[in-house]
């Protein structure tokens, strides 16, 4: 018998006789992903004493899964001269490690030129001494370019690892606790919804598999957010700022957060509170100082030219609108009215830059008067996927900027949302598609895809009735009445659920042609263009029903998200 | 500790009702599938097709080759390549079935082409390393059916038991990293311990003997199923009574002596039948003696500490010199070197076990170990093991006596690979469900028995997920058979202080390979690293081995002593 398993519930359940039975009535049917293979993995740990066993469960379920997508290729394998941001990261960790501050932004800017803000520079220095600490061959100044051994590569997997453990899952899981706890939602319910963000197939390919550092952006990103939960502004505005000094894309963000830490000190609730906003200001300018501070002290004679330089290197406006194929505004129009030729590239610039603006402005007049907790997400998810679908210079893992609160929404209980967050998730992975394909990630990719799908229960319209129930798909341990109708995520409105199953079609269509039929001649690209017509049009809907959403809930409270 | 104890059982007593309401409550919903298992362990599995495999593939590509390309007669003769297939014909007919489903494009990647070094590409190792994904799956369903077939109130613990081997980590690296098949052999050995649980003896006869037939390892279970199929089949002890000597006739129960005979004869006259003119071959092929004591990298069992103990003893007799006079006087000198020089000598003739590779160990101090002296170690222990089966031949004291066998022939064997731990593990996850006391034992054998696995994937690439997988098994399974496994009446004498001490010792398996590992990397740097170059093997199985040793020992008292836990 599972004598203890009680012992320990009933220990618990004095202690903390009001929280857990509060949960413990909770309708299971209301339980996040209720029925669906992740909670029928991890329900057998309920017992709110056994919790730090989901935890470690489900982070390290993360690193070995993250682990074996990075035994495939990465970007620019194999193909010199110039590789791919493999070969850029592990550029940055050899100069940063050999070259002065003062050279950092000016050295050899042909082949692949640090253009990512100073932290990176910074995270590339530490990563770099301790690889050259270990074998110096793989960061030797100039020889070391194109590098492909099996060490270099297990060692720049585990720093991703690394970073991702560091900076990204401690922060998704406090943000995953914080909310629980307000909802009164079950431990288990909690962790459920941590593993959901956590096994979000986009960031894992990126950055485990066509190699990049953005879990330490978006890591700074959800930290900031979990600051300003607990009401910490200063300390958000820090995080956040570090999180611009890793990598420039997350001021998609900008706007909200200045919008809320504004609102916040000048409005509610109370209204100017000029003690926070000195110390959110001072708080700002402190760390960008701070992280500036060394291209300036160690500048050498140019001191401000250096800094000058970083920013230009970080900010290049010279591209063009968008550079590969996105799903964006641009990319996609641009199959019927060629941009370049009838604009130049500085009206190509204030276009965008009055689209991206008139795209966010609704959600930042909504957070200026409604800075509420349970709005971060949505007005976050508004803010920045206006800039990836109308802003210049794109590039398709921009997606994971928009993705990230959009996936923290897996905190929420209600079906619908649950659902829609889901089906976008799907969507931002199929237009990462050509570009896996291009770094020979085909096979991470698809079983990626169906691993996610079917562990947050997607595919449970495929269960065969006519079967005996042990050799079934379904619950294996859990507590599910077998009355129990389980269902994949949809929506209940039935043109959502109508978009979302066509969308679904479209998808599987498209990967069919894109494997058997080669793309005619004169448009080579036709596939991809297609897989972006799809992503752009799923992208647009999700961000009118985002707003629809920021609209409505701006007067409810964090029990309705 | 009165106190304690009393509390413990009133809590027991209570909370009991609210267990079985829970369970009468749970009844029907729950339904025990292995299904979400399977299908999550297959997403992993095949995230690590692209991953590093062993000289073993090329083995079993070559298997296919000889098999699918050469007349039955000649599988055995075969030796183009170094590999030659050296299995019991039931696996060669299993590579020759899979042989037939080789598509076009693969086998023109060169599959089939019987070359000294096989010369392939992805199409091969994808087709390869799903024939391993695909067999596995008869594991699952084995498992299932243990599951299904146990008593309602068993059904947790069969579960947890069942998907705790399914998500081996043992399996996981040596199948799908390493390469082999022993997920699918090791369900048809499972299979027949199933059928010994539901008493279905000719059952389970059959499913050994086609164990046996796969894979002759297995052999090493043989005296435990001879006794148990003996005792609980064949003989009828129960209402003896001796008037004359034909009464010890008609102890035996003729019929199920001829049913057991004819299915073991059967299996084996199909799986040998084919091949009777050359069974002098095939034998030689099956057991090469020409094999050394201990494998290229010690297994860690019995022998490794003898070759740890003749290496520190070599470092300090060379250092201090007078230790081997002293040692002369006392003990009787031929088993002894004779002098400085000669141990020098020997040193210099036979570079030792650490560094060969299929070769003979040559012990420098110690006396060495000949074949015979391991046979009769493993018999002895083995003996032992199945007496008290002898007289009780019980489901419980199958599974104990089976697990000692396996731990017997893992310690004293001549040649054991480290992969034969999975021999012990197995048996042992079906017992331990009976009581929380073998719990620490279990722990101590599948931690250090997975953690000498390690060495097999020496990739870089690998350390994490090895490293990962393990620990993370080893948290959510140690956990789970605490909170499900049977609490005996006898829980106050189990002695605290070595529980301690051997969680003590599975955490610090932990730090020790990071430890490892960590030199391995730096050895390039500081010279002084690489003189402990063969440490870092040698520390692999020592310390394995003292855990596995810890737990043989514990088991074994269990086993033989305590009397609560086999009523």
């Amino acid at each position: 018998m599972a004598t203890t398993k009680t012992i320990h519930v009933k220990k618990h359940s004095k202690k903390h006789g009001k929280n857990s039975k509060s949960w413990e009535k909770e309708d299971d049917g209301k339980q996040p992903f209720y029925a669906s293979p992740l909670f029928d993995f991890l329900y057998p740990f309920k017992a709110p004493g056994s919790q730090w066993v989901t935890q470690y469960i489900i982070v390290l379920f993360v690193l070995v899964i993250s682990t074996a997508i990075g035994l495939g290729p990465y970007s620019g394998f194999n193909t010199p001269p110039m590789f791919g941001d493999f070969e850029a990261q592990r550029h940055w960790l050899e100069i940063t490690q050999h070259l002065p501050i003062s050279k950092w932004y000016w050295f050899d800017l042909e082949y692949w030129g640090l253009d990512y803000p100073p932290l990176t520079a910074y995270h590339s220095y530490i990563l770099g001494k301790i690889g050259f600490f270990f074998w110096p061959p793989w960061f030797t100044l100039n020889e070391s370019r194109g590098m492909e051994t099996d060490g270099i590569k297990s060692y720049m997997r585990f720093t991703v690892l690394l970073s991702e453990l560091v900076f990204y899952i401690p922060g998704v899981l406090y943000f995953t606790k914080w909310v629980g706890r307000r909802r009164k939602q079950s431990p288990v319910g909690q962790s459920i919804a941590a593993a959901a963000i956590l096994f979000q197939p986009s960031l894992m390919l990126i950055d485990h598999g066509h190699f990049q550092y953005n879990c330490v952006m978006l890591g700074f990103t959800v930290l900031a957010i979990n600051n300003l939960l607990d009401e910490l502004y200063a300390m958000a505005a820090v995080c956040f700022v570090l999180s611009i000094c890793f990598k420039q894309m997350s001021l998609y963000y900008a706007p909200i957060f200045f919008a809320i830490l504004l609102s916040k000190s000048l409005f509610y609730p109370r209204w100017f509170n000029l003690a926070r906003l000195f110390a959110i200001g001072i708080a700002t300018v402190a760390t960008f100082v701070a992280v500036f501070a060394p291209l300036y002290v160690f500048g050498g004679d140019a001191r401000l030219e250096n800094v000058i330089q970083s920013i230009h290197r970080i900010f290049p406006f010279a591209r063009g609108i968008f550079e590969d194929k996105v799903a964006n505004f641009w990319c996609v129009t641009n199959i019927f009215f060629k941009y370049k030729q009838l604009f130049t590239q500085e009206e190509l610039q204030l276009y965008s830059l009055a689209a991206t603006v008139a795209g966010f402005l609704p959600a930042f007049i909504i957070t200026i008067f409604h800075p509420k907790k349970h709005l971060i997400p949505y007005a976050l998810v508004a803010c920045s996927m206006s800039f990836y679908l109308f802003s210049f210079q794109v590039h398709e893992k921009t997606i994971l900027v928009p993705l990230l609160p959009i996936t923290l929404m897996f905190v929420s209980s209600d079906w619908n949302v649950l659902s829609m967050i889901f089906w976008i998730n799907n969507v931002a992975l199929f237009t990462l598609w050509p570009l896996l394909k291009k770094d020979g990630l085909a096979l991470q990719y698809f079983v990626i895809f169906i691993m996610y799908n079917w562990l947050l229960g997607n595919f449970s319209f495929v269960t065969p009735k006519f079967l005996p129930k042990s050799v079934t798909p379904g619950p294996s341990m859990s507590n599910v009445s077998s009355h129990y109708h389980r269902r994949s995520l949809l929506p209940d409105s039935i043109i959502w659920k109508l978009i979302i199953v066509v969308s679904y079609l479209c998808m599987f269509a498209i990967h069919i042609v894109d494997y058997a039929v080669p793309a005619p001649s004169q448009y080579p690209d036709l596939w991809v263009l297609l897989n972006c017509a799809l992503g752009f049009g799923c992208f647009v809907l999700f961000w009118f029903w985002n707003y629809y959403k920021l609209f409505i809930l701006r007067n409810k409270t964090i029990q309705d998200i | 500790m009165p106190d304690p104890v009393v509390v413990d059982n009133e809590i027991i007593k209570s909370s009991k009702t609210s267990e079985q309401e829970d369970q009468e409550s749970e009844k029907d919903t729950k339904r025990y599938s292995l299904w979400n298992f399977w299908i999550c362990s297959l997403f992993l599995k095949f995230l690590l097709i692209p991953d590093y495999f062993s000289t073993d593939f090329d083995v079993h590509r070559n298997w296919l080759a000889i098999t699918n390309g050469l007349p039955l007669k000649q599988w055995y003769y075969e030796k183009t390549s170094q590999w030659t297939l050296d299995y019991p014909p039931f696996f060669a007919y299993f590579e020759w079935f899979m042989s037939q489903f080789v598509p076009k494009f693969v086998r023109n990647d060169g599959c089939l082409d019987i070359v000294p070094v096989g010369q392939f590409s992805w199409p091969t190792i994808v087709f390869q390393r799903l024939t391993v994904i695909i067999t596995e799956f008869l594991l699952f369903i084995v498992l299932q059916i243990y599951i299904n077939t146990s008593k309602p109130s068993e059904k947790t613990q069969s579960f947890v038991i069942a998907s705790s081997i399914a998500l081996s980590p043992g399996f996981l690296i040596v199948d799908h990293i390493h390469f082999q098949y022993n997920g699918f052999l090791f369900a048809i050995l499972i299979a027949s311990i199933v059928a010994a649980r539901n008493k279905r003896y000719l059952l389970c006869a059959t499913f050994y003997s086609i164990a046996l037939c796969f894979k002759h390892i297995f052999l090493y279970l043989a005296p435990c199923y001879f006794v148990f199929l003996l005792r609980a089949y064949v003989l009828q002890i129960e209402g003896f009574k001796f008037r004359t000597y034909r009464d010890l006739f008609f102890i035996i129960k003729w019929k199920h002596l001829f049913q057991l005979g004819g299915i073991v004869v059967g299996i084996f006259g199909l799986c040998f039948g084919p091949f009777v003119f050359d069974m002098p071959q095939v034998l030689s092929r099956l057991f090469p003696f020409s094999r050394g004591l201990t494998h290229a990298y010690w297994a860690p069992n019995f022998w490794a500490i003898y070759s740890f103990c003749d290496k520190v003893l070599t470092t300090a007799v060379l250092r201090v010199p007078w230790i081997l006079t002293v040692a002369k006087k006392t003990i009787s000198s031929n088993l002894l070197p004779t002098s400085i020089d000669s141990i020098k000598q020997a040193i210099k003739q036979n570079n030792n076990g650490s560094k060969g590779l299929v070769q003979d160990v040559v012990f420098t101090i110690l006396p060495q170990i000949p074949p015979k002296l391991t046979f009769l170690l493993t018999l002895l222990y083995q003996i032992l093991a199945v007496i008290p089966l002898l007289f009780d031949p019980s489901y419980k004291r199958f599974i104990g006596s089976l697990t000692l066998c396996g731990l017997a022939s893992f310690l004293f064997g001549w040649h054991v690979h480290e992969k034969a731990v999975m021999l012990v593990i197995i048996p042992f996850s079906f017992l331990v469900i009976f009581d929380r006391r073998l719990l620490i034992s279990f722990m101590l054998v599948t931690s250090s028995g997975f953690v000498s696995l390690f060495p097999l994937l020496y990739k870089n690439e690998d350390f994490i997920i090895k490293c990962l997988y393990t620990y993370v098994w080893c948290v959510i399974y140690f956990f789970s058979l605490r909170k499900t496994t049977k609490v005996s009446s006898s829980v106050e004498r189990r002695v605290f202080f070595l529980d301690r001490i051997a969680i003590t010792y599975i955490s610090s398996l932990f730090p020790m390979v990071i430890i490892i590992q960590l030199v391995d990397l730096l050895k390039w740097k500081y010279p002084i690293l690489t003189k402990f170059e063969f440490l870092s093997l040698m520390t692999y199985s020592f310390y394995c081995s003292l855990g596995i040793i810890s737990s043989w020992i514990g088991l074994s008292w269990l086993y033989n002593f305590d009397e609560p836990l086999w009523k």
